[in-house]
């Protein structure tokens, strides 16, 4: 089929954009929100959302998706439309998505299509699904390393910013997953590609637009996979996560553990692993018989793209049965559902074969692994939807129907036994007219998959509150071992004052809990830790941005630390080159925002009294301001040319590129505006080297450089990982959610 | 200036600004994990570790803005305002929230605490003059905290004011329901024991410290929810979650795992506590 987008971008860019149809949305994407806003102003509305709020929405199927003729015939059905509508605009594949993004930029500008959110909601029966469309999150992205930084960690509370954001082109992610460890691995790897590509880009000025196709056929989910061959992508390992990370902060790259990859989502149908009378088609989401009728021992199947993940904990998807309605409801088609390893033979329907299970439509039996079906469930057919899920963790499956579910077909099913390894969604056909659809989370499911996954995790969260903490201390309460962690934790990082106060709050808690007056209550000795006292004082001037006050410090108290740690020195220093530039950068705006105010001033006033006497006093001011950012930027670029002399020689890679970095810095006049760069100079950078800088001074006071508190965590985190494996309790709980529930520091 | 800041002065300005930094900051926050990876690997490399399990923890990142968010939030809810105060001007933090009820709380607390039950009901009831009778459960066992307090300060002597409240305030919501009736029994049966000998574990409990402790943390609960906030600090479920994680891999045989998965509490920064009486009956804390 072709590419639909393709000449919608003619239409509506010109000649110009479409030699490379899909350049500019990448670039816009990577870039930051320019060129998306320039989209929205040459690009119709109409592409937006007219479709799925229109009351009649054939009609808009007609005109906008002539490509899915089936489809529209299927969701003319009047229970269902939003649900077609919705679908088009997704299935037209990651462009759609910039369309859905720009008619939702337009709003800010005129009254468009755009409706307020509350009319969709209580229009629409499936709203939940629309979550995503109706996100008010921002569009576009100020920051790099906000969009950098929102790859890893791609689920914010309630919002995708895959989708809002548009960080991430044709990312394949089903809501129901949505914030899990595997999502969130997957979302981390597609990132690190895009800014693989990026980087490789930039490298190599020749080979833009091709490289820019290269990144689309790395996704995984793109218009190509239908051989599984561009599915895999070679990454290279551990090269490209690095790439990722480093965007943001250098040192994460010496980190000798790389985790492993984990395997994509089935996004579409396998060409490659299909029965040759199948045919398929609308990128690969349709499946259709073609073939003679077959006998009644066989069928022809088709396996997706990609095993099903055990990590996922559960995982669903769906089929439309497309055919013809018949009169009669006995004669439903011989469609079949279900999955199964890559040995079960694909001329025989799921379920009949060893290591495949399924869900047959004719006489609504289950099948399992042998040729005698169990009566299970209704008979589905035309314009029914079916969907299978598997609950790895309980070892189960069941169907739902129509977005209703269905007792458990399968149980007991030892995942770990399947000897081909891999289980993989399938479906079968067999007769001519024979006609699905599959979606894999490219959209909303008809079933409230959302619902189920969150019962799932209520299940395992209810588990965890139940749980006895003693085993961790034995003899302190929840509350005394917290206590404990907490004012362990105060003490080993330095913040003398705080756990000093926390001690004689505990004291008093203690001394009230006394039953008689005669009770002693035993104090905590806070030790007067010069060492304690000596670390916070170092952590609190870089914090406030005094690298030189935390270096005198530093020598001071532990002369040989910086000496034997060139990482953290080297750090330090740099520090202090992107404070400098930080400064000026401040002071720069500050005139500005003066000369602005004063022109406003001065427009609304026209020509006033004391306007001389008020341009004087400014002119003063200016003249400040201009020798005071002089000096700096003069400061500024010496320290810069000592530093690269000083570290000329350094072998790291990593320093020079660092040190490049940084000095591009001075290029901008207003850095702190380039999205490019400003992740540099972020206050949270201090708080990085900080702490980097207290670890290398625990460990030379021969202590560990961490309290147990982050042992805790640590070692959370990684049983968590174990538990998750296959199908374990572990999928379903994070540490991220965890600290989502309250809002982040800030700093000051 | 923060980049938002800057943006926002090009006039990109957003509603939902709040609702943007937050959500951005966990990312910019998870990014740091990666950075700060680094110091970690190299200090905690110096042993080699016997377990691959041991080597992994030592290779995962600890985010320190988490941590100190943790710990900012810890202090915060559970009504630590000294501390909470100290930690936001040391770790150079903003307050976790505006939370002007942190000081009452604690008081509510402290009050509990010293099995002044009355002056907590009062300072409740002006905190939130609904809060009681929206929850009975609530009601009932601060009342019933307070007919033990009472028992306790009768005891071997005149018990007639313990008996005036039971009959008075205690009895009449005990009525109607009957758990709340047989928890009465067992308080007003404390009347009748002596003290100090064998008295029934049940008893027992209900004359230790942790019946305040345990109505106290109820209160402040429900406190939060009131105020439409979490119930209880994250760090709770954090700890929570690394004991089942432990006992799950356990149970489910994950391999590698060492016999002991030490949290590091015993280690040379421990926590001191001076003296040697310890008063609620569990073991002395002494870790050194």
């Amino acid at each position: 089929m072709t590419n639909p987008y393709q000449q919608s971008q003619q239409s509506q860019h010109g000649a110009a954009a479409s030699n490379f149809p899909r350049s500019t949305s990448y670039a816009s994407i990577v870039s930051g929100s320019q060129q998306q806003q320039q989209q929205s102003a040459t690009r119709s509305s109409a592409l937006g959302f007219s479709h799925i709020l229109d009351p009649n929405p054939d009609a808009e199927l007609d005109t906008h998706n002539p490509y899915y003729p089936e489809l529209d015939r299927l969701f003319s059905r009047p229970n269902i439309p939003t649900f077609g509508g919705a679908g088009m605009d997704m299935d037209t594949g990651y462009t759609s998505r910039n369309q859905n993004e720009n008619g939702h930029n337009n709003n800010n500008t005129n009254s468009g299509p755009w409706p307020p959110p509350a009319r969709l909601g209580s229009n629409f029966s499936m709203s939940r699904a629309f979550d995503m469309f109706l996100n008010k999150e921002p569009l576009s992205f100020a920051d790099a390393a906000d969009v950098d930084s929102a790859a890893h960690k791609g689920t914010g509370a309630g919002a995708n910013p895959f989708l809002s954001g548009g960080t991430a082109p044709n990312f394949l992610a089903p809501s129901y997953l949505r914030g899990t460890t595997y999502l969130t691995k997957l979302e981390e790897q597609h990132r690190a590609r895009i800014l693989a590509e990026r980087e490789r880009e930039a490298s190599v000025p020749g080979a833009k637009t091709q490289t820019r196709a290269g990144v689309l056929a790395t996704n995984g989910n793109s218009h190509h996979t239908l051989s599984p061959m561009s599915g895999k992508v070679h990454t290279g390992g551990g090269s490209h996560r690095g790439v990722a990370f480093d965007v943001v902060e250098k040192s994460a790259l010496s980190q000798g553990l790389v985790e492993e990859e984990v395997n994509p989502l089935p996004s579409r149908w396998n060409m490659d692993d299909r029965e040759p009378s199948l045919e398929l088609s609308g990128d690969g989401y349709e499946v259709t018989f073609t073939g003679r009728m077959s006998n009644e021992h066989e069928a022809s199947a088709v396996r997706a793209d990609h095993p099903m993940n055990p990590a996922c904990g559960i995982y669903y998807f769906e089929i439309t049965v497309l055919n013809k309605k018949k009169s009669s409801t006995d004669d439903m088609p011989p469609i079949a559902i279900g999955f199964s390893s890559q040995m079960a033979a694909l001329n025989r329907a799921p379920g009949w074969e060893p290591e495949s299970w399924g869900y047959h439509g004719d006489d609504g039996n289950c099948f399992a692994a042998q040729n005698v079906g169990k009566a299970y469930g209704p008979k589905f057919g035309p314009k029914d939807t079916v969907g299978c899920c598997i609950n790895f963790r309980l070892g189960q499956a069941f169907f739902t129907k129509n977005g209703k579910e269905l007792k458990v077909a399968f149980r007991d099913i030892n995942f770990k036994d399947v000897k081909a390894g891999k289980l993989f969604p399938m479906v079968g056909l067999k007769k001519t007219g024979d006609h699905i659809w599959a979606n894999f989370g490219q959209q909303p499911f008809m079933f409230d998959i959302d619902n189920y996954m969150l019962e799932q995790q209520q299940i395992i969260e209810d588990e965890i509150n139940r749980v006895d903490t003693r085993i961790l201390a034995p003899g302190l309460s929840e509350t005394e071992l917290i206590q404990q962690l907490v004012l362990q934790f105060l003490q080993h990082d330095g913040y003398v004052e705080t756990a000093r106060a926390f001690a004689e709050e505990i004291h008093s808690e203690k001394s009230a809990l006394r039953l008689s007056a005669k009770e002693q209550v035993k104090g905590i000795n806070i030790k007067d830790d010069e060492d304690a006292n000596n670390r916070q004082r170092i952590r609190r001037a870089i914090l406030e941005g005094d690298i030189d006050r935390a270096m005198r410090y530093t020598e001071q108290y532990y002369p040989n630390v910086l000496k034997e740690n060139e990482q953290v020195y080297f750090r330090l220093k740099c520090r202090k080159f992107i404070e400098m530039i930080r400064k000026e950068a401040e002071m720069n705006l500050k005139l500005e925002d003066r000369n602005r105010r004063l022109e406003e001033q001065r427009s609304r006033q026209g020509l006033g009294d004391n306007d001389e006497e008020m341009q004087d006093e400014w002119d003063d001011e200016r003249e400040f301001y201009i020798d005071q950012l002089g000096k700096l930027s003069m400061e500024a670029l010496e320290y810069g040319q000592e530093l690269r002399a000083e570290f000329t020689n350094n072998p790291s890679r990593e320093m020079t590129k660092h040190l490049d970095e940084i000095s591009s810095l001075i290029a901008y006049p207003h850095p702190l505006q380039v999205p490019e760069v400003s992740h540099l100079m972020d206050a949270k950078g201090r708080v990085a080297v900080a702490e980097e800088l207290n670890s290398a001074i625990l460990t030379s006071l021969g202590k560990s450089s961490r309290a147990a508190l982050e042992n805790v965590y640590a070692q959370t985190s990684v049983l968590l990982e174990d538990l998750a494996k296959d199908g374990g309790p572990g999928a379903f709980v994070t540490l991220e959610a965890l600290f989502r529930q309250f809002p982040p520091s800030k700093l000051l | 200036m923060s980049n938002w800041q800057a943006f926002q002065q090009q006039g990109h300005l957003d509603p939902d600004f709040a609702f943007r930094e937050h959500i951005f900051a966990q990312f910019r926050q998870a990014a740091q994990r990666q950075s700060q990876a680094a110091p970690m690997t190299s200090s905690t490399a110096t042993a080699t570790p016997k377990y691959a399990f041991e080597a992994r923890v030592g290779h995962t990142k600890t985010p320190k803005n988490d941590i100190n968010a943790l710990i900012l939030d810890y202090l915060t809810m559970e009504g630590y305002p000294g501390a909470a105060a100290n930690f936001s001007k040391e770790a150079n933090l903003a307050p976790q929230q505006a939370d002007p009820s942190i000081k009452t709380r604690q008081e509510i607390q402290h009050a509990i605490h010293s099995g002044d039950i009355e002056t907590a009901i009062t300072a409740l009831n002006a905190l939130d003059s609904d809060i009681l009778d929206k929850n009975p459960e609530l009601h009932f066992s601060l009342l019933r905290l307070q007919l033990v307090e009472l028992i306790r300060q009768c005891y071997g002597g005149d018990i007639t004011p313990a008996l005036d409240f039971a009959t008075q305030q205690v009895a009449p919501r005990a009525s109607i329901n009957e758990q709340f009736r047989v928890d009465l029994e067992r308080a007003m049966s404390l009347l009748f024991f002596d003290h100090d000998s064998n008295l029934s574990p049940e008893l027992k409990d209900l004359l230790s410290s942790d019946l305040r402790r345990k109505t106290a943390t109820k209160v402040n609960e429900a406190v939060l929810v009131r105020q439409d906030q979490r119930r209880e600090a994250a760090i709770r479920a954090l700890v929570r979650m690394r004991a089942w994680a432990e006992s799950s891999a356990r149970s489910s045989k994950i391999k590698d795992l060492p016999p002991d998965i030490d949290i590091g509490l015993n280690g040379e920064n421990a926590v001191e506590f001076q003296g040697l009486t310890e008063t609620n009956g569990h073991e002395p804390m002494i870790t050194t």
